[in-house]
């Protein structure tokens, strides 16, 4: 058994070496955020709050910052219906141009983000939007709507074909057995979709670079402008506040629907 | 509205339904009705178009032509919400998020039932399908027979008039298959419920019906009780789809009502027929493995009317009995079954063995060779 003790050393030492190499950035990120100096570095200098507190009085950021929770959570509401009909739609009945519709809804995938942006620029400067705040976020959710449809089409796909008959067989009439059978059997993939959603519309930087200006800059674009100036440890502690974020997400991702199955979906 | 049900109206009535898919026809003009408070199983194999038989029944798919009653109501316009009909489906579809109780409740919510009887009745169908206490549990909680019990309940419930399964127990393991069977067959019994099961399985029909309608390729073959169906198949199909039977082909050489005396290979045989035929006509003979006789000598065979000598070509021991393979010179390449019961009193017939086999004319069946389609009755 030689030979597989060594292969267990060989993978262990690989899994070990993949996670450092995942997880360094963020250590660093983090250690470096409670620096007392005035440059970013690792290791800190010293131990303090004062990047934390500083980032608090900077109203720049703060308002960027709700700018951003306003935008992902129109992003995150309009996902919802959209992405969860599509995705019930797609996988569930006999449409006409099923896979046209299909790839349509898929195109944000293979379109690079430069394009998408630019276009919806144009797009937003001729209906006369452009610079309001509101079409950001449904902008955010145009581009990552697949992920919305492929976590909710994951739910559908796991969930027995002939459900919506049964409801029917014990008299439930269509609206009915949609809202007491189907939307709650693929609950866990709306509750998926939705977070993913959030935390991507939280960290979307290039299309939001097109959309916004000075009145309307969302965080991510904030954070690109101050780095291109000066690079202080506050942009180490607005990444931690990310972090952060990105971790609450999966707790209750994890509370709520339980992290086996978002892994297990496909 | 509502017409009284007499005892000589039928609870279902099909007349003249066919179902096409594009240009697959799926049924092929089926009639039968179906008197209340009996059982009816549709045997089939895969693809037959039995359970888009049932699913027609139960709404969710509506016949091409044809027209399908239920309590003499044509129900053409009625969808499956609005008809008063129980299913247990294929995989149960068992809503997921729901617990045992709560999926049992569901007709009853959604049938109007008054929210003061929905407890007592759901705790009554738990207690019909022995799952007292266990309303609380969650689907995933059960075992494969406990949801099996679950969806018999939640198709009973709210007291249909008809109850449909459409195979719910072709994932189960054969023990807990025969155990639910049974199981069918006391609750059917118990509250008298009109019954149409959909089944591959011709135990499982023979077991649990009053009435068997066996299909082949979208037609109906033959419709009669499991006695009459097992005794008297109408055609090759049923005959060879129900028990094991060996099919023996060859031409009519004599051909007087009811016994017809056909060459086969090597040999002339004689059998028993229902339809007259012509001289010279292809026929093919059915025989069930347990009416051949097989001895080692002539002298076994006494008393029987076909005679032929074989050699074993495989023999299987299934324990009550031996099931063997027996090629006859006589009959060219086609294998004969013969089933041996209590082996254990005389030595078994090894393989590679001279045996000879033999049985009566009336036990042999013989049918037209063309495929055969049956007019329905």
């Amino acid at each position: 058994m030689i030979g597989s003790r060594s292969k267990g050393v060989v993978l262990w030492t690989i899994v070990w070496f993949d996670l450092l190499l995942l997880s360094l950035p963020t250590l660093i990120i983090i250690g470096a955020s409670f620096t007392s100096g005035d440059i970013v570095q690792f290791p800190p200098e010293g131990f303090s709050l004062k990047w934390y507190s500083k980032l608090w009085l900077l109203d720049d950021f703060k308002s960027a910052f709700l700018r951003t929770l306003y935008v992902s959570i129109i992003c995150t509401l309009v996902s919802i219906p959209a992405g969860t009909l599509a995705a019930i739609g797609l996988a569930r009945y006999r449409i006409r141009f099923h896979t046209t519709i299909q790839v349509y809804l898929l195109l944000p995938f293979t379109i690079p983000l430069v394009a998408s942006g630019l276009g919806m620029m144009i797009f937003f400067g001729e209906i006369r939007i452009l610079g309001q705040l509101w079409p950001v976020g449904l902008a955010l959710c145009i581009i990552n709507l697949p992920f919305m449809i492929w976590a909710v089409s994951a739910a559908v796909n796991g969930l027995d074909d002939q459900l919506e008959n049964a409801a029917a067989n014990c008299g439930a009439p269509p609206l009915q057995a949609f809202f007491t059978v189907t939307l709650p059997g693929v609950m866990p993939g709306v509750i998926t979709g939705a977070l993913l959603m959030f935390i991507l519309a939280f960290n979307e930087f290039l299309v939001s670079l097109f959309l916004t200006d000075a009145r309307t800059v969302t965080l991510p674009v904030s954070i690109y402008n101050s780095i291109r100036s000066v690079i202080t440890p506050d942009l180490a502690a607005v990444s931690v506040v990310y972090i952060v974020i990105a971790f609450i997400a999966v707790l209750l991702l994890d509370k709520l629907v339980g992290l086996e199955l978002f892994l297990k979906s496909k | 509205m509502i017409k009284p049900v007499t005892q000589t109206s039928p609870l279902v009535e099909l007349s003249n339904v066919s179902k096409r898919f594009g240009k697959v026809t799926a049924v092929d003009n089926a009639n039968f009705s179906l008197s209340q408070g009996s059982v009816l199983t549709i045997l089939g194999p895969s693809g037959c178009g039995k359970t888009t038989l049932l699913r027609m029944i139960a709404g969710f798919e509506s016949p091409t032509t044809g027209n399908i009653r239920i309590n003499g109501q044509p129900v053409q316009a009625v969808p499956p919400y609005k008809r008063s009909i129980g299913m247990v489906f294929q995989n149960l579809a068992l809503f997921p998020h729901m617990t045992a109780g709560e999926n049992i409740a569901y007709p009853l919510k959604m049938r109007r039932f008054s929210p003061q009887d929905i407890p007592g009745l759901v705790e009554r169908y738990l207690d019909i399908v022995r799952l007292s206490g266990m309303g609380e549990r969650r689907i995933q909680q059960l075992s494969g027979g406990q949801q099996q019990r679950v969806a018999i309940a939640r198709a009973l419930s709210f007291n249909p008039d008809l109850l449909l399964l459409d195979e719910p127990l072709s994932a189960l393991d054969k023990k807990l298959r025969e155990e639910m069977q049974l199981e069918f067959r006391r609750i059917q019994q118990q509250l008298g419920v009109t019954t149409i099961n959909v089944t591959h399985d011709q135990r499982e029909a023979l077991v649990m019906s009053d009435e068997i309608i066996v299909m082949s390729e979208g037609a109906i073959q033959q419709i009669a009780d499991p006695v009459s169906l097992y005794r008297q198949p109408s055609n090759r199909f049923v005959a060879s789809f129900i028990g094991l039977t060996s099919l023996i082909r060859g031409t009519v050489e004599d051909a007087r009502e009811g016994k017809i005396t056909f060459r086969t290979t090597h040999t002339t045989l004689q059998g028993q027929a229902s339809e007259r035929f012509r001289f010279g006509e292809t026929v093919e003979g059915a025989i069930r493995a347990e009416q051949v006789r097989i001895s080692t000598d002539i002298k076994g065979a006494e008393g029987m009317d076909n005679i032929l000598d074989g050699v074993v070509e495989q023999q299987i021991f299934e324990g009550d009995r031996m099931v063997y393979q027996i090629s006859c010179p006589a009959l060219g390449t086609a294998p004969l079954f013969v089933f041996d019961h209590d082996p254990s009193h005389h030595t078994p017939h090894a393989q590679g063995d001279r045996v000879v086999v033999s049985w009566k004319v009336r036990d042999l069946l013989v049918y037209p060779c063309q495929k055969y389609r049956v007019s329905n009755p």
